[in-house]
């Protein structure tokens, strides 16, 4: 858990005739990250050659993506396939399942099409709404209101017989004609068109026999109706347009299990090529290599062999040996789940080097007493808490959303951190309900705290950070040099900024500082001992630059100029070795400063609600309530989001940047489960 | 006291550049261009910032619909950042606005143009224009019903439309043509942006002028194709058309171009000198002067995208950022446009992914 995996790799050669088997049992371990053998420069396979799946992969990949975009437009999302659709899988017929995604595509456009058509209608009615919301209808005794009304409203008959030329004819236009009554052959209309189109409707009203008359006194009121119609006429057409909406949803979901059972062979299809194009074949036999877990090397070598009858030949290599091929090794993580939010924070900076320390466990403990630390209080942590919950449970089923459902785990951690440092500072809402179990947060920053506590003041809660600081940097050195040492970077370990005579000179100033705060800043400690803790290691890394510049590994040609000694080289020496001691008393100093933020921080939070008590005493009763209410909202969003800033501030550049180069590649084997 | 450029622009481009990292990649595009129907392009883009689009198609099947609310997307993009910009940009971000504003009342004169002098039917374009005011209030209902040129002049009184109007009201009832009105239109957003620029800082202003210098070549380039192509137009016309300001082709360039067989060397100049990394593009062989401009349309389009680049990878708190984004975006948003079109008339991948 504290360093990462253990990675091992294989170099396998099997019978090209066994490869099919061999690449099913790779896919359903799903362990290897397999090596490109393309990019390698080292090994002698010119001979060999790519393997050549039967169909192309573009076009497996581009059907694949078809029926998972139809898929969607149905709501249906594919799970990933199981092991046993890889052993039921049947070949797909591309062209007939390109065919039938073709036919569904055209009957989508049909219906498309009659969608279209009715939006049309939709639209050209919208556009008379409009009009008689802005203008009113101009019936009866209500005036238009403004000359710029563009609808012509006129009442006549028809004869009976014309009713569908007169309907089919005025479709091409924004009109609505509300049928008043009939009698015997003929038909009363009222007609309700757009002022712009008067010369076309005119020539229809002409072709369909119209004749004006005067809108009876009765059917003055017909203006409400004329709104009822129009009204009913869009809810029609927007029922219509919404049945045709499920039609298509209908026409994707009657293929869908057709659709879901295609798409599984398809992407098992799929992740076998992705497999195979790893593969490198000669006419008989195929060599694949990768990386994989120690751990899973003995299941891994029993599946292969026994797919293949033990006619196989497999070689194992160990990370930095000789023999190992392109020493590029994934890193896997290797942290139990409920360290996953904390895991993400990591590897939002980067992924450690291979066989390096993985910071993981660490940052939970450092993460969450910085963040409890800035923003201690039990209700407003248990507010956290129950909005992490509801965060979980709101993207739990969402895999295409997994970031967030990590998120949510995080404010659930963030929250329990709250509650605890809130015990610890007796803080609920603000109110003091309980006796803190450290010392009294908010009665210091008030200045009316009771004794009892070793915690006395603002300078001792701004000392607490500084430790706390001085703790977390010393174990960001101790995992540099543990990283070194096991990288075997002795040079580094040695002289560098993080290395053991930076970290000397760091103690050392710790020390110093801590002596003077003793004595009042009044005595100094013996010169002996400056020496021996600044001194000392200062004169030391003096050393370094010369090393560096005769210990280094050098072409020949770099070798021959190191001869001709240049006397300046002193002068660039020194100069490098002045701008290192200032670097490292000035980071240090920055770095373990940087931490009083968590003090400050924490002082903001309880002053915030100091203040807030003090506006809900300004008033009394329901608003009293409703200001602490506010102010208590206020600060679990702003103080919130904050603490979390600053605090993953804190661990990425005062801890991370000690050791953690995160240059590593994260270990993404071929498995059912790949994207 | 003067804002500092920090001040100004550390937020907003702190801002931009998250958002530009969410701009569609050229895979998504490649894959839209690739997709064997209109509605297989949409079942990708709702995986996408664009799930909107795929909403309104699957409830309408009206793919104009969804470019509406696309541009008015942009729209509120622009009205959305000049919330956040400093006062000092605003201005700039409004002169930008014009540019929609422009193109909303041009769509509504073609409308009223069609229907009253022209005497064409009906036109669905109706349905597809923006009736919300974008800058200044203007009845676009009115423009549309209106019954002449005095009417619409009349309702863009206090605008600086209603000036433009007046003056080519006659030109264009006379030769049954609205190129003349819709060029100075063009002029005047192009005119007011660059006045807007010369209150800028020094910095800003060298910085936009290359950008807006860019766009107006690209411009000018647009009108030079259509003219060649639909109207075959003497010089000296042509050359009223043209707007001032380009960065790369200047008005003896730009004559060059039209009159030239064989325009590579008037290029040559250019294209060398500031940007070699295009001289490839020279290279195509082109038959006839129409593909020769779209050469050269296609050539200002990577210098464009060539120019946001060298903005995006420069000192980060000017104006560029602001700019660079619209451009970003705006280009964004002409592919999706493209593409999807060129589905619903069914063009080949292939051409669609020149075109785009």
């Amino acid at each position: 858990m504290m360093f990462t995996t253990e990675m091992i790799q294989l170099f396998a050669v099997v019978l090209a005739k066994d490869s099919e088997r061999v690449s099913e049992v790779l896919l359903r371990e799903g362990v290897i990250q397999f090596v490109n053998t393309a990019e390698i420069q080292n090994l002698d396979i010119d001979s060999l050659s790519t393997v050549n799946p039967q169909d192309s992969l573009t076009e497996i990949t581009g059907l694949r993506d078809r029926i998972e975009g139809l898929l969607h437009a149905g709501g249906i999302i594919p799970a990933a396939p199981r092991d046993t659709d890889l052993s039921s899988r049947v070949p797909v017929a591309i062209e007939k399942e390109n065919a039938l995604l073709g036919q569904i595509d055209s009957e989508r456009e049909n219906i498309r099409e009659r969608q279209r058509k009715i939006q049309q209608e939709i639209l050209k009615l919208e556009d008379i709404r409009r009009q008689v919301d802005i203008y009113g209808l101009g019936l009866s005794d209500l005036p238009l209101k403004t000359k710029h009304s563009f609808l012509t409203i006129q009442t006549g008959r028809i004869p009976a017989p014309n009713i569908k030329k007169f309907d089919d004819e005025l479709r091409a236009f924004p009109s609505l004609s509300v049928l008043l009554g009939q009698e015997n052959d003929i038909a009363h209309y009222l007609l309700i068109a757009m002022r712009r189109d008067s010369e076309r409707i005119r020539q229809i009203l002409n072709n369909v026999g119209w004749t004006n008359i005067e809108l009876p006194d009765e059917l003055k009121s017909v203006k409400e109706d004329v709104f009822k119609e129009l009204s009913v006429k869009l809810k029609a057409l927007t029922e219509e347009q919404k049945k045709l909406e499920q039609k298509v949803s209908d026409l994707i979901r009657s293929h869908h299990q057709h659709l879901q059972d295609v798409w599984v062979n398809l992407k098992v299809t799929e992740l076998l090529y992705k497999i195979q194009a790893n593969f490198k074949s000669s006419s008989r036999t195929v060599v694949f290599i990768g990386w994989l877990p120690s751990s899973k090397k003995e299941e891994l070598t029993r599946q292969i062999k026994t797919s293949c009858g033990s006619r196989c030949y497999l070689e194992w290599h160990q990370p930095g040996s000789p023999e190992t091929i392109n020493d590029e090794i994934p890193v896997q993580l290797n942290n139990p789940k409920i360290f996953a939010p904390f895991e993400m924070l990591v590897s939002n900076f980067g992924i450690p080097e291979y066989g390096t320390i993985d910071p993981t466990p660490f940052v939970m403990p450092l993460y969450l007493s910085m963040f409890g630390l800035m923003f201690a209080d039990v209700g407003q942590g248990a507010i956290l808490i129950l909005a992490g919950i509801f965060g979980t449970f709101l993207h739990k089923t969402n895999f295409e959303k997994r970031g967030l459902y990590t998120l949510s785990w995080l404010i659930i951690w963030c929250g329990l951190s709250s509650v605890v440092f809130g015990f610890l500072f007796g803080s609920y809402f603000g109110f003091a309900l309980l006796q803190p179990l450290w010392f009294d947060f908010h009665g210091i920053v008030s200045g009316n705290a009771e004794g009892g506590s070793s915690v006395k003041d603002i300078f001792d809660i701004l000392a607490i950070t500084l430790y706390f600081g001085i703790a977390v940097i010393f174990i960001g050195l101790f995992f540099n040099w543990i990283n070194l040492f096991r990288t075997r970077k002795w040079m580094e370990m040695f002289f560098d900024k993080g290395g053991i005579l930076g970290g000397w000179i760091y103690g050392g100033g710790i020390y110093i500082a801590t002596y003077l705060f003793k004595y009042n800043y009044k005595v100094f400690p013996s010169a002996v001992i400056v020496f021996l803790l600044i001194g000392l290691p200062s004169l030391l890394l003096l050393a370094k630059e010369p090393c560096h510049y005769f210990l280094r590994k050098q072409t020949p040609e770099q070798h021959k100029m190191s001869r001709t000694f240049n006397p300046f080289i002193i002068v660039t020496f020194l100069m490098q070795w002045m701008v290192e001691l200032l670097e490292i008393f000035s980071g240090y100093l920055a770095n373990t400063l940087s931490f009083m933020r968590v003090a400050g921080l924490g002082i903001a939070h309880v002053s915030l609600m100091i203040s807030f008590f003090s506006i809900a005493r300004m008033t009394s009763g329901f608003y009293s309530i409703i200001i602490l209410i506010l102010g208590n909202i206020l600060v679990i969003c702003l103080e919130g989001l904050t603490a979390g800033v600053q605090a993953l501030r804190l661990s990425y550049y005062e801890f991370f940047t000690k050791f953690f180069h995160g240059t590593g590649k994260l270990y993404t084997p071929i498995s059912l489960n790949s994207k | 006291m003067k804002a500092s450029a920090l001040s100004k622009y550390a937020f907003i481009n702190a801002k931009l550049r998250g958002r530009i990292s969410k701009i569609l990649p050229d895979e998504v595009f490649g894959r839209l261009a690739k997709a064997p129907s209109l509605d297989a392009a949409l079942d990708i883009l709702q995986e996408t910032s664009f799930a909107e689009l795929y909403e309104i198609y699957s409830s309408t099947g009206d793919l104009k619909k969804g470019e509406l609310e696309l541009l008015k997307k942009e729209i509120e993009l622009y009205v959305n950042i000049k919330e956040h910009v400093h006062q000092d940009s605003i201005g700039f971000v409004n002169a930008l606005l014009y540019k929609f504003e422009i193109e909303n009342l041009k769509n509504s004169i073609r409308i009223y143009f069609d229907k009253k002098i022209r005497n064409r039917s009906a036109d669905p374009n109706i349905h597809y224009i923006l009736y919300e005011p974008i800058i200044h209030e203007i009845p676009i209902d009115v423009i549309i019903n209106a019954e002449n040129f005095d009417e619409i002049a009349g309702v863009c009184e206090g605008t600086p439309y209603s000036a433009i109007i007046k003056k080519y009201s006659h030109t264009a009832e006379a030769k049954g043509s609205l190129f003349r009105m819709e060029v100075a239109f063009d002029h005047f957003y192009y005119d007011n942006l660059l006045s807007t620029i010369k209150k800028m800082d020094r910095r800003d202003r060298i910085i936009v002028t290359r950008l807006i210098g860019v766009e107006i070549d690209l411009q000018n380039i647009n009108w030079l194709i259509r003219l060649k192509n639909f109207y075959d137009l003497p010089l000296d016309a042509v050359m009223a058309t043209i707007v001032p300001g380009g960065f790369n082709l200047n008005r003896a360039v730009i004559m060059e171009l039209y009159r030239a067989q064989n325009v590579t060397p008037v290029l040559q100049n250019f294209v060398k000198g500031k940007y070699p990394g295009l001289s490839a593009l020279l290279s195509s062989q082109t038959s006839d002067s129409y593909s020769r401009l779209l050469l050269i349309h296609r050539i200002l389009e990577e210098i464009i995208k060539h120019e946001v680049r060298r903005v995006l990878a420069g000192y980060p708190f000017t104006i560029g950022i602001i700019f660079s984004y619209f451009i970003l975006k705006s280009d964004e948003l002409k592919k999706i446009r493209t593409i999807l079109n060129a589905k619903k008339y069914d063009i080949q991948p292939q051409r669609i992914e020149s075109m785009i």
